[in-house]
């Protein structure tokens, strides 16, 4: 809500602007953030971003390594939704290179893709409630059910967060024996923890009166500014890549997309909230179909990948929108050019204007329901 | 084969868009535009020179059967001799078709009119662009660093002729004689070594 003056004195008396600087290292920008807000008593004139601290060429390195070495790169653009981010990668590749991954691998991949997006959504829970002041409480909740699917992840690939554990073509080495058991005992253990965040935030009113109505994006602004993802969803347009651009096996599943009406803070932390459920909904049915024996990578697998002279655009639906990869291929073992399009850039760019008219305590607010990955923003 | 024979970049495979196709509804809409249109592994790639390049993008946004009203990415691309494109993938939510826009943009003189005035999605992908392949978005808004300091105005770094750091034999195929001699990299960084003949 706009706060236009009311009284004739704060008509005819004008008051002096200050410029307010938060970040680069400030707890509410989630990394390495800088945001300049020019404010009018309490309410914000203007917002300048600056972005770019953590830039550190990673499409220019991506040229110069070979298509496999550049997997570990997408875990350390999309910090938070790795698995997604590398499934997006391996898509790409394996259309240029006509690779086709055999069911299993599929089925891996999908699973831990799915719990990926739980255990990020869970991450913007925890942290969404730390950026309203419910301190800690919300952190340690959420964190609890990360723990357990970061711990299948440790198991299944060796490493808590920077996986690089998909290939083009289909996984790395197989999962552990007990697979099927630990990743039905996870998806369990996620659903009593979406059930705890539901009953500690949406119905609190504080919680509530924080982000009701609170920068509201409606859909013909969400689309002009390219934003993707649960907080499209939110302000009421149901997209979903998975359900419309149908890739790897997202056309096997049953589930639903939940949609926002308001397009403010609140619906898009609803929209997340139901999304970790309809998660898991995948995961249980992926769990169910996935075959017990078989081939994780093609018979045929090339020791150098070539793939032909061409170019693919490849986009997956992460946890925060949109994540693209375009390579460009001459036929060499290394793309000629590999572009990132990354969901939370094109988000954060919405930033000023959601932000402007509000008062700057909810400027941290518009910022956390953004959820950024700030790697990601910088690449 | 002989290995130089598979060795060989694989000739790109260049198919023609079926009928019915978007480039057909480009084609359509603007009769006057020269345009090459390609099927991609995914969507329709239209090459457009850079002059024409907004009235196309004006017309993919605008025109009822086209409603191109998405923009997913913009991005820049270097093939050396051949120029610099500007590519914008575009997506309509109203007819769910996808398309893929390469403009050509000649070397000496980047220059290109903004898409920001069409989709406000351009401007900071406009921004980054000029950053990494100083590439000049007539009419942008606020054409300054995002990305890069604020003056790094003469160095763009994606731009091939601007190497990551010399490279050894080691490192997979040689990308070219030029690759890891010229550019811009300090002297004393320890980079600016010539590369060894044999590799380490």
């Amino acid at each position: 809500m706009a706060i236009e003056p009311e009284t004739q004195v704060e008509r005819e008396f004008e008051t002096q602007d200050l410029f307010v600087n938060i970040g680069p290292q400030h707890p509410a920008t989630h990394g390495v953030f800088r945001m300049v807000l020019e404010v009018d008593g309490e309410v914000v004139r203007n917002l300048i971003p600056h972005i770019g601290y953590m830039h550190r060429g990673g499409e220019k390195l991506s040229e110069h390594m070979d298509y496999r070495q550049a997997i570990g790169y997408q875990d350390r653009t999309e910090y938070l939704s790795q698995f997604n981010a590398e499934l997006c990668y391996v898509l790409a590749v394996e259309k240029l290179a006509g690779l086709v991954p055999p069911e299993r691998a599929e089925y891996i991949r999908i699973i831990l893709t799915e719990l990926n997006r739980v255990s990020s959504h869970f991450m913007f829970l925890g942290a969404f409630g730390t950026d309203l002041g419910v301190f800690g409480t919300s952190f340690t909740y959420a964190f609890r059910e990360r723990e357990h699917i970061l711990d299948l992840f440790e198991e299944v690939s060796g490493d808590r967060l920077m996986y690089a554990y998909f290939r083009p073509g289909g996984v790395a080495w197989d999962v552990p024996r007990d697979f099927k058991d630990r990743v039905r005992w996870v998806c369990k253990q996620a659903l009593v923890g979406a059930d705890d965040m539901d009953k500690l935030l949406t119905d609190n009113e504080i919680f509530i009166a924080r982000t009701r109505n609170i920068g509201k994006l409606s859909i013909e602004d969400a689309i002009d500014y390219g934003v993707t993802g649960p907080m499209l969803r939110a302000s009421g347009m149901k997209f979903d890549l998975r359900r419309d651009e149908p890739y790897s096996i997202y056309d096997r599943f049953d589930f639903d997309i939940p949609v926002g009406t308001n397009g403010d803070c609140y619906d898009r932390y609803l929209v997340r909230l139901q999304e970790i459920r309809e998660s898991i909904r995948i995961v249980e049915q992926a769990v169910e179909q996935m075959p017990d024996e078989g081939p994780i990578l093609p018979e045929r697998m090339p020791r150098m990948l070539r793939p032909a002279a061409g170019e693919v655009y490849m986009r997956c639906e992460d946890p925060r929108g949109e994540y693209g990869v375009y390579i460009i291929s001459k036929g060499a073992t290394q793309p000629y050019r590999c572009r990132i399009r990354s969901p939370s850039f094109c988000n954060l760019s919405a930033l000023k204007h959601m932000t402007v008219g509000h008062f700057v305590a909810d400027a941290v607010t518009i910022l956390g329901a953004t959820d950024i990955v700030l790697c990601s923003v910088d690449r | 084969m002989s290995p130089e024979e598979r060795r060989a970049p694989a000739q790109p495979a260049v198919v023609a868009p079926p009928e019915g196709s978007v480039a057909d509804l480009f084609k359509a809409a603007l009769p006057d535009v020269e345009m090459t249109a390609i099927q991609g592994a995914l969507d329709v790639l239209l090459i457009v020179d850079g002059k024409d390049a907004h009235r196309v993008l004006e017309t993919a946004k605008h025109h009822p059967a086209l409603a191109f009203d998405f923009l997913r990415n913009l991005c820049g691309v270097d093939y050396e001799a051949e120029g610099f494109e500007v590519v914008y993938h575009l997506y309509s939510y109203k007819h769910r078709h996808n398309v893929t826009i390469r403009a050509k943009v000649p070397r000496e003189d980047p220059r290109i009119q903004t898409a920001s005035d069409i989709w406000r999605a351009a401007d900071w992908h406009e921004r980054e662009c000029r950053d990494m392949f100083g590439i000049v978005f007539e009419g942008h808004p606020n054409l300054v660093p995002l990305l890069l300091p604020e003056d790094m105005l003469d160095h763009f770094p994606l731009r091939k002729d601007n190497p990551l750091a010399p490279l050894e034999e080691w490192q997979g195929e040689a990308l070219g004689p030029e690759m890891g001699r010229a550019g811009h990299i300090p002297p004393g960084s320890g980079f600016d070594v010539e590369p060894s003949a044999e590799g380490e």
